[in-house]
């Protein structure tokens, strides 16, 4: 099963920081990071090519400019299901407010939640989830 | 001694009002009525009185009853009833359903209402004391809620992402890489410290006293212009001051280059990015006392929906950057301090213009 990851955080930092981490796990995954979740979503969509044997997995930021999170999870709902289903939501984030953690969690798209900072170990759970899927 | 306290005084017997007019009325402002709709409308003209005296025998409404009525229409006067019948039963309906403060006994004397006067004074203070103190309190519980939403965004989020950094630091041997990733940690702890600026600019405009010195604006923005001049020229933004001041002008040099700051760095950074001929505006006046300043920019603009909001603590009307939400919120508590005023205006894909009036101290 081929393997890629989209890496959606306002701060240039945390991108870097998650692209180096997965670069560094293992090359051959794919990585893509983007500042602004709007951009990440017109890019999820004009992506239609449905490939059962491939999987994304979204590293998504909750508090961003123009788009937050949680905008952005209510826009990927909207999305076709065989679209979905290539892709594994899990939310990364360095919030301690548990109404927000709570609310998240309760969209069907997410798959999972993080707290920042992404770590080898926390992505090398993430990669055998998803594989088993 | 300040006003005389103001005191309403309803009987159905004129003379009774008379007598106690004219016993009263030097220490105090004495209003009365004959009737229930006569003390109503004395209420609604008079939203400062502070004791209400009221006699429990009229025809028609009873004195509880009026209380009964008013302690929700007009809760802040302090209730006291006048009677000659103290039998129990009205005793327990003034206080359970009138909710009064005292009750004198008819006949009676100076000393008796004089007494309770100012009892009930004392109490009304107290009251209206509380009253302030609460919504004070009130609001300084929803700023430190705002404070401890943000607290985990804003200073968390740097602290990890430079976290994440080091632990990835260990894996990277080539320099080049290293470099890259040195200064994104620089710019994460930049805007850390930026945070904890305004923070700290939050807090003490809540405290403090003002420092008051002669103003001079020129000398003031020739100080400041040096920060902006290098975002001017990397970013195309053409910068220009014109300043016109023959006259002292006073106030604090501290929360005034505040609301500098904060509106030029807000004019330069919401600009549009797809625009040439971008521009940031800055003209000071200085007229019989009163410096007029203007900052006009041509950047993005403000949505008029949000206008309303933009003062408000940790509001952010437009993400295009990274703000703290602490801005105009402290430009406003700056102005607040000096006894300024502030005006918006804004046309979206233009610009903004802020207009700010501050009296000399």
């Amino acid at each position: 099963m081929e393997l890629s990851f989209i890496v959606i955080d306002d701060s240039e930092l945390d991108c870097f920081i998650a692209r180096k981490i997965i670069e560094h796990t293992d090359a051959n995954l794919h990585v893509k990071t983007f500042q602004n979740a709007q951009l990440a979503l017109e890019t999820i969509r004009e992506n239609d090519a449905v490939d059962s044997d491939a999987i994304t997995i979204i590293l998504l930021d909750l508090q961003m400019p123009l788009m937050n999170g949680f905008e952005f999870v209510e826009e990927f709902e909207k999305l076709p299901p065989e679209v979905k289903k290539m892709y594994m939501v899990v939310v990364v984030s360095s919030t301690r407010n548990n109404k927000d953690i709570f609310r998240i969690l309760t969209y069907r798209a997410v798959h999972s939640r993080l707290e920042k900072p992404l770590t080898r170990e926390k992505l090398l759970s993430l990669i055998a989830e998803a594989r088993s899927r | 001694m300040s006003e005389k306290v103001k005191i309403l005084y309803i009987d159905d017997e004129p003379d009774n009002l008379v007598g106690f007019k004219a016993s009263l009325r030097l220490d105090y402002h004495i209003l009365t009525a004959v009737n229930i709709p006569q003390a109503m409308s004395c209420l609604g003209n008079h939203p400062d009185i502070k004791v209400i005296f009221c006699d429990q025998r009229m025809p028609g409404t009873t004195g509880v009853e009026f209380f009964e009525e008013i302690r929700v229409s007009y809760p802040l006067p302090v209730r006291i009833l006048l009677t000659a019948y103290t039998d129990v039963e009205s005793i327990i309906n003034a206080i359970n359903r009138g909710n009064i403060f005292r009750y004198v006994k008819k006949p009676w004397t100076e000393a008796d209402i004089v007494s309770a006067i100012d009892e009930a004074n004392k109490f009304y203070m107290a009251n209206s004391m509380l009253a302030i103190k609460n919504d004070e309190l009130q609001k300084a519980y929803n700023e430190l809620n705002k404070f401890a939403y943000s607290v985990s965004h804003d200073i968390r989020g740097p602290l990890s992402g430079i976290l994440g950094a080091i632990n990835i630091a260990r894996e990277i041997d080539d320099v080049e890489e290293m470099r890259e990733m040195l200064f994104l940690m620089e710019k994460s702890l930049k805007k850390l410290d930026t945070y904890i600026i305004s923070m700290h600019d939050y807090y003490s405009l809540q405290r403090g006293e003002l420092k008051i010195t002669d103003i001079d604006f020129t000398k003031l923005l020739d100080e400041l212009k040096p920060i902006y001049s290098v975002f001017s020229k990397t970013s195309q933004v053409e910068f220009n001051i014109q300043i016109n001041q023959q006259e002292v002008f006073r106030s604090d040099e501290v929360p005034l280059k505040l609301i500098f700051n904060n509106l030029l760095s807000n004019a330069f950074k919401y600009q549009d990015k797809k625009r040439s001929n971008k521009s940031v505006d800055v003209t000071v006046d200085v007229q019989k006392s009163m410096a007029t300043i203007y900052i006009k920019d041509t950047g993005i603009g403000i949505l008029g929906s949000h206008i309303g909001e933009i003062f408000n603590l940790f509001y952010r009307a437009n993400s295009q950057e990274v703000g703290s939400g602490f801005g105009l919120y402290n430009v406003k508590s700056a102005l607040l301090k000096l006894n300024g005023q502030i005006e918006v205006n804004s046309v979206m894909h233009q610009g903004t213009t802020f207009k700010v009036t501050i009296p000399s101290i």
